[in-house]
């Protein structure tokens, strides 16, 4: 029996689960009851949709970019040299990922809201209630909080795996800390950051339920949009529209994260 | 207290200085109160089995480890404190270390451009460090796609072109294959005589100490055991260990019956070496080149050839004399089974203190 045989069971999964239904969504979008039209993809540039597309890539963009800002000195300090304080420490980071995504965004719905927890301290200490959620600000802190560890874990990964050999080189060489991080190990964790970007950006942007959580439904992004047209416009044609819209799109970003990674096989960075 | 003089063409000026060195990793004594000088232009030598605190004394050298006690001095200056980059000395490290995400060109410029040195003089000193390893026109490849020997190239050059006053290689040899690695010694050897710098190299492999070196410092358990030239090392090894270690010899048990006269095998012999005092144990090293093979009424002791081994340039024979079995190298050879005689001269009787019972170094 060849090896690949053994992969038959999850390619029968992938053609019925994901090959098939590519194939629906693009029959979809590109008919009107049967009928062969581009109306589905006009639709879509009415100023409403494409300001929740370009609001959409905005806050995952800004996502992104906070999750690499806190993420990477955080990815720097658990590859640490400290054995001990590392194992802990990752640990933590990890326990709260085995919680569902939705049931830790309503956690933060009980602190956030007007009663809530944060804003009773605020009280306490004297500085007042502030409104919290359903903020553009609540919106972007629930996706940074949820994918802060998919920026941090591919970072880690490729610098605990760092040869620490290279940093006393460069030491040696005359490059004091700052150096050493600036000439040495940064460029070196390319690949990290490459694949952590790419695992909070997509996801931020297609991201649907934190924004209605927190954002109260005020601020949609495009994800819900998406599910609207499906579960409650129902109206496929268009949803599947946008969907293929969304796909380019992470196709497109893929393509250009795929320019900056300097080794494009990325050894052994998450994907 | 160090048995050395300057070699020619060295200064005698104290470059660097271990002071009562000792370093301590948990609960292990890597270094326990070493003391070593190290001259300008000398090319030193740490030689001892692994896990004898060779590299942890480079390592304190080049400031990636801080000693336990004890003060590390340049030019007479304390640099025990003094972080890495501070240092004016430079490593070659055991696997290269080469920056992966950098071609030749711009390994070998790193340090420069991290001293702001003006491009005009790193393309002019890169070039010149170019010639010097032989790697001209491969400024542009990537490191991962050089051989062993070409990165081993790059290391050293990156290191040279920073002109440090020392140069420290850590088992820079170490993954070449031993056609290569002979090939680089002698081009090692011949870059330092060229450029006059200070190299402190560690080894374990003795016949590249002996082939080098100016001066051996032979380590064990993170002590020093002898200090000295090669040849002083070889022919007088101060003890079991530094005999053993350098080169093959035959280590027998001895009794000093008095200066110049020493028993071992059951037979009296004259020897050279006096001071050790009377019907005292010592060990005693015959290197089995100084073994002559002769008819076997005419040695001074007699044995049965025990095995043969043709080695090229001579023969091995295991002669078993009833103290032990002796190794002889020999142009000669005896069949196996043959009752033969062995005679030495009594120069090459050398004479040691047991390990052990006389404080060593």
């Amino acid at each position: 029996m060849k090896r690949s045989s053994f992969a038959a069971p999850y390619g029968l999964w992938m053609l019925v689960f994901t090959i098939v239904p590519i194939f629906i969504i693009v029959y979809y979008a590109f008919t009107i009851n049967g009928a062969v039209t581009l109306d589905n993809f006009r639709m879509f540039l009415e100023p409403e949709f494409v300001g929740i597309l370009t609001f959409s890539l905005w806050l995952a963009f800004l996502c992104t970019l906070l999750c690499l800002l806190f993420g990477y000195p955080c990815a720097l300090f658990l590859a640490g040299r400290d054995m001990r304080r590392a194992t802990l420490f990752v640990v933590l980071f990890v326990i709260p990922m085995w919680m569902n995504f939705l049931l830790r965004t309503y956690a933060w719905m009980t602190l956030l809201e007007d009663t809530g927890l944060i804003n009773r301290f605020l009280e306490w200490i004297g500085i007042g209630r502030k409104r919290l959620m359903y903020t553009e600000n609540a919106v972007l802190f629930g996706l940074v909080y949820n994918f802060l560890p998919f920026m941090i874990f591919p970072i880690y990964s490729v610098l605990v795996r760092s040869d620490r050999n290279l940093e006393e080189a460069a030491q040696d060489l005359g490059a004091n800390a700052w150096l050493v991080f600036l000439r040495v190990t940064l460029p070196l964790s390319l690949p990290g950051v490459v694949s952590g970007v790419s695992m909070v950006f997509m996801p931020a942007v297609t991201t649907f339920v934190v924004p209605r959580l927190l954002g109260g439904g005020s601020f949609m992004m495009f994800g819900d949009l998406i599910e609207n047209q499906f579960l409650t416009t129902g109206d496929w044609n268009f949803g599947s529209a946008l969907s293929l819209i969304m796909m380019g799109l992470i196709f497109i970003s893929l393509g250009i994260l795929h320019r900056f990674n300097p080794d494009a096989e990325s050894n052994g960075a998450v994907w | 207290m160090q048995d050395k003089s300057p070699p020619s063409g060295i200064d005698d000026y104290h470059l660097i200085e271990l002071v009562d060195v000792t370093k301590v990793f948990d609960t292990t004594v890597a270094l326990s109160r070493m003391n070593l000088y190290v001259r300008r232009r000398e090319f030193v030598t740490l030689l001892g089995p692994s896990g004898c605190g060779k590299s942890t004394t480079l390592r304190i050298i080049g400031g990636f480890e801080q000693p336990t006690d004890g003060k590390v001095l340049f030019e007479g200056e304390d640099i025990t404190r003094l972080p890495p980059y501070k240092r004016r000395v430079n490593t070659v490290f055991q696997r290269y270390a080469l920056f992966p995400h950098l071609n030749v060109f711009d390994n070998i410029a790193f340090g420069l451009t991290i001293a702001k040195v003006h491009r005009p003089e790193i393309t002019r000193r890169v070039g010149a460090m170019l010639d010097l390893v032989g790697l001209r026109g491969m400024e542009r490849r990537s490191v991962d796609a050089l051989s062993g020997g070409q990165q081993q190239r790059v290391a050293i050059a990156r290191a040279l072109v920073n002109e440090p006053e020392v140069l420290l290689l850590d088992e820079p040899l170490g993954a070449l294959d031993l056609r290569l690695r002979k090939d680089m010694q002698l081009e090692l050897k011949k870059m330092q005589q060229r450029l006059g710098i200070t190299f402190l190299y560690v080894t374990h492999d003795q016949e590249e100490a002996l082939t080098m070196s100016d001066t051996i410092v032979v380590m064990r358990e993170g002590r020093i055991q002898q200090i000295g030239t090669p040849k002083r090392i070889y022919d007088e090894p101060k003890n079991a260990f530094v005999a053993a270690f350098i080169g093959e010899s035959n280590i027998l048990d001895a009794v000093m019956i008095r200066d110049e006269r020493v028993r071992f095998c059951e037979r009296e012999f004259i020897c050279v070496d006096r001071g050790f005092g009377q019907n005292k144990r010592v060990d005693v090293v015959l290197r089995p080149e100084d073994l002559t093979l002769v008819p076997a009424e005419q040695g001074m002791l007699s044995g049965v050839v025990m095995s043969v081994l043709f080695k090229g340039v001579h023969y091995e024979m295991m002669i078993d004399c009833g103290c032990g079995a002796l190794k002889v190298h020999s142009t000669s050879m005896a069949p196996e089974g043959e009752r033969v005689g062995l005679s030495v001269v009594p120069f090459n009787i050398h004479i040691m203190e047991k390990v052990g019972e006389a404080c060593p170094a």
